[in-house]
């Protein structure tokens, strides 16, 4: 008797155009299942998806409020892709992107005096390193003491967030002020803008230049290398000398670093002072535009992009048709599914087995 | 009916390996019999293929006289077969009775605990074995988690117990208690079969079957045999491989290992005391069944581990504390025991996996950047020289046959070896053609003034490669051999922890 069987099968190599098909199945069903949702709210899923594609890209205006919301997560991507890509499970970047954030405003008070191209790399110097003291500390904990860095990560984002409350309710808010919020950084070390007229600052700036380091750093250098090749097998990798303490402190140095990037452009690029809105989640958001992103810098990118249309667009969808905007999370949630599956339908292909039984 | 398991002509093939050739064999009732033989020589495959694992090609086992045809272990437990096998298979978050019910019918709905519990104290006491019901399997001793293995056997009521290699994990002491249970047993009229390599286990059995290479070689009563018939019979005879090599007068000592101590896995000493020395021009084998210290000898030596007391020279330099990066730089080159796990990068690619040390070199990176042109160019001529077949050069490791995978890391180290060339089992697996590849390559870094060091479970690959051969015993150097016409049967007792 002739049995049809279909079984999973690992493909050798993984083509381009079966890699695009598996990408557009994942935007697809991303549509498909939050068109179901919105509709269950009682909307018109066209429409809602109309309006918000017209809120994220109609426009100057709409195009640059994309990028703006899409830069901290540029950033806060490319750490998570650092640190992954190692295998370190850094989910650390919201503490960080907040430390950042912290140490560059702390910066914009100590070099207040001095000329306006030294504070401004003052500050940024000071938001990498800002992050990365903290990741440093938590790649030293686990390679020290061998505490799972999914823990001490996750920790240390509460305990840096009441830090930021604490500073603001106490040292560093202004006398009489009623907000739990600092006074606004000074003039000059505000980012500059990029385009006249608009919010667009030199965050974006700075979110590509480390992309395009990240991109480099990974392809072509020896420490690049390293992190691929020790994360992939750290037990090979140490029997041929490459060091997991010293992977553990570099990788986390660096990724802390970039998260801190990510604090330091919204605080001097957006906000113009320290207030606990300054990561708003950006942190973890990062780790899901990562993934999205195949954990590559250019994916990293375009996932970000893909974010902050979401959320942009998001509010003309609300204003327009009624749909609340919140419907951007579930979608955000759903896209990161949809793309975890089709990144593993890429790997495989199905095929029908007849056996003879 | 005397025979209450008969065998016949069952044969076993994984791929092209024949694990179980032709085989036949016999277990009479209420008797330990002992199957005997280096590793690798198809006795596991056997107990799998009884105890239902594994479905032979060919032949016929009869159980009570019945012809038997096992699709699962469940089929065999029905008959009462059970099986302890080398590695546990406890829970350790849950207690010892609760690891035995697991199961059983009186774990099936509802916990019959107080029926459990009752087997279970009537089985110590029989079985003279101390034991808490409710203690957690994580908080007893290598040991006592044995003896909760052999329970989980007799709670079923087994007629007939394979034990694999039992005694791997106890102290002499437990070991003896291991046979003091098994005499019980078999006055309960239960059958045995214990799969070891060790004589002295041996000869406290009632029969012994000795295996070589799949086949069954005898069959004997153990009281009518010597220890030196054994070995005999174990090891090969027919040792036909020689005068590759050619005599070459080694000048001089390249590595000295002086007063080695270094701590296993488990807290005890893997290595203790040992002593060797490498000279230039010179293969040594180290003769051993693995897990008498032969991996933690050569991860020292590459710097993974760091000994507990001794010292290791390098020509005039003191390399006992030296970092894995600093040792390569010194030329000693390692090809390990497990290739998948601490040689290659399954991941990546061929061009990354012959990178991997080399990339700060400062012929392949400057400044921190690699220089991809001629990392590529010189893996190509590489994957030339060492034949390695493969799509191209960025195919992913994890995709190559076994032997191009284990040409990827023979074609990196000898290429990152200068002085020193450490191998650990480096044909374990391979087919002939690639095993005969690695050795002539071995021969070739010999005669370039090569000091190399080279563990391996055959004898014969020894014998063919060697200059001397040292038999390594649980972590001690239990004899020294010339190679040129070694004594097989004092090797083969030694390997198996005899005394000459």
């Amino acid at each position: 008797m002739n049995w049809a069987k279909i079984r999973l099968e690992r493909r050798d190599e993984v083509t381009w155009a079966w890699r695009l098909f598996c990408f557009l199945v994942a935007i697809l069903g991303t549509l498909l299942v939050t068109g179901v949702l919105i509709s269950t709210a009682g909307k018109e899923p066209i429409e809602a998806f109309k309006e918000l594609f017209i809120g994220a890209f109609f426009g100057i205006d709409s195009i640059v409020e994309t990028l703006v919301r899409a830069t901290p997560l540029i950033l806060t991507g490319l750490a998570a892709v650092v640190a992954f890509r190692a295998k370190i499970w850094s989910i650390g970047q919201e503490g960080q992107l907040v430390l950042g954030a912290i140490a560059a405003y702390w910066a914009s008070i100590v070099f207040e005096g001095l000329p306006r191209i030294i504070v401004l790399s003052g500050v940024i110097c000071l938001g990498f390193v800002g992050g990365a003291l903290l990741g440093v500390f938590c790649g030293w904990l686990k390679a020290r003491y061998r505490v799972d860095e999914i823990i001490s990560t996750v920790m240390f984002n509460y305990a840096i967030f009441y830090l930021l409350t604490y500073l603001l309710s106490g040292p560093w808010q202004p006398p009489g002020d009623f907000y739990v919020q600092s006074a606004p950084v000074i003039e000059k070390a505000l980012l500059p803008n990029l385009l006249q007229d608009t919010r667009l600052h030199g965050g974006l700036f700075i979110a590509i230049v480390v992309a395009i380091i990240v991109y480099i750093l990974i392809k072509r250098t020896a420490l690049g290398y390293e992190i691929r090749a020790f994360g992939s097998n750290p037990i090979a990798s140490s029997f041929k000398g490459i060091k997991p303490t010293r992977m553990l402190v570099v990788v986390m140095l660096i990724s802390g670093g970039i998260a801190g990037l990510a604090g330091t452009s919204e605080l001097l690029g957006v906000h113009g002072r320290l207030n606990t809105d300054i990561a708003a989640g950006a942190g973890y958001t990062g780790i899901i535009v990562a993934l999205i992103g195949g954990l590559t810098p250019l994916g990293t990118v375009i996932a970000a992009v893909l974010f902050g249309a979401m959320v942009n667009g998001g509010f003309m969808m609300q204003v327009v048709t009624g749909v609340p905007k919140s419907m951007v999370f579930a979608m955000q949630a759903i896209t990161l599914l949809f793309f975890l599956c089709s990144t593993l339908m890429s790997q495989y292909r199905i095929k029908r087995v007849t056996e003879d039984v | 009916m005397l025979e209450q398991l008969q065998i016949k002509n069952l044969t076993k093939r994984f791929g092209t390996v024949i694990a179980n050739d032709r085989v036949t064999f016999d277990v009479r009732r209420g008797e330990i019999h002992c199957l005997f033989g280096e590793n690798g020589a198809g006795k596991s495959t056997l107990a799998e293929c009884i105890y239902g694992t594994y479905r032979s090609e060919s032949g016929t086992i009869c159980f009570n006289g019945e012809l038997v045809e096992f699709n699962s272990p469940r089929d065999a437990i029905q008959l009462g077969i059970g099986m302890i096998h080398q590695h546990f298979v406890l829970v350790p978050p849950l207690t010892v009775l609760e690891n035995i019910i697991v199961g059983t019918e009186d774990a099936k709905v509802l916990l019959n605990t107080q029926k459990a519990e009752n087997k279970f104290k009537e089985l110590c006491a029989r079985y003279e074995l101390k034991l808490n019901g409710h203690a957690a399997i994580w908080d007893l001793s290598v040991g006592e988690q044995q003896w909760v293995e052999i329970l989980k056997a007799l709670y079923l009521d087994v007629k007939f117990l394979i034990l694999d290699e039992p005694t791997a994990v106890l102290t002499p002491e437990e070991s003896d208690k291991l046979f003091r249970i098994l005499n019980v047993m078999k006055r309960q009229g239960i059958s045995i079969v214990l799969i070891t390599h060790k004589l002295k286990e041996v000869m406290q059995s009632d029969r012994v079957t000795v295996m070589r290479k799949g086949k069954i070689i005898n069959t004997v009563d153990t009281k009518s045999t010597t220890r030196e018939q054994l070995t005999h019979m174990m090891i090969s005879s027919e040792l036909a491989v020689q005068g590759l090599k050619k005599k070459i007068n080694s000048e001089s000592t390249v590595v000295q290992i002086k007063k080695l101590d270094v701590r296993g896995p488990r807290g005890g000493y893997a290595v203790k005391d040992l002593n060797l020395t490498l000279n230039s021009h010179e293969i040594v084998g180290i003769a051993g069944v693995a897990g008498n210290g032969q991996k933690e000898l050569f991860e020292t030596l590459v710097g993974i581990q760091s000994p507990e007391s001794g010292e290791v020279w390098l020509d005039t330099e003191d390399i006992t504390h030296w970092s894995p990066a600093e040792i390569l730089a010194a030329g000693v080159g390692h090809i390990p025991q497990d290739r998948y796990r601490e040689g290659l990068i399954g991941q990546l690619s061929i061009v990354d996996n012959l990178l991997l040390g080399m990339h700060r070199s400062p012929r392949f990176a400057q400044r921190g950047f690699l220089d991809q042109e001629r990392v590529r160019a010189f893996v190509q001529e590489q994957v030339d020289q060492f034949e390695i077949v493969a799509p191209s050069i960025d195919t992913v490791v994890g995709n190559l046959s076994g032997g191009n995978a284990q040409k990827v890391v023979l074609a990196r180290e000898l290429f990152q070896a200068s002085v020193v060339l450490l191998a650990n089992q480096p044909t374990r697996g391979l087919d002939i053609s690639i095993a005969d590849y690695v050795h002539r390559q071995l021969l070739e870094k010999r005669k370039e003034g090569y000091a190399i060091l080279l563990a391996s479970e055959e004898l014969d690959e020894l014998i063919k490669l060697s200059d001397r051969i040292v038999v390594m015993f649980k972590g001690q150097i239990a004899g020294e051999f010339v190679a040129d016409n070694p004594d097989l049967e004092q090797i083969g007792l030694l390997m198996a922890g005899g005394n000459l």
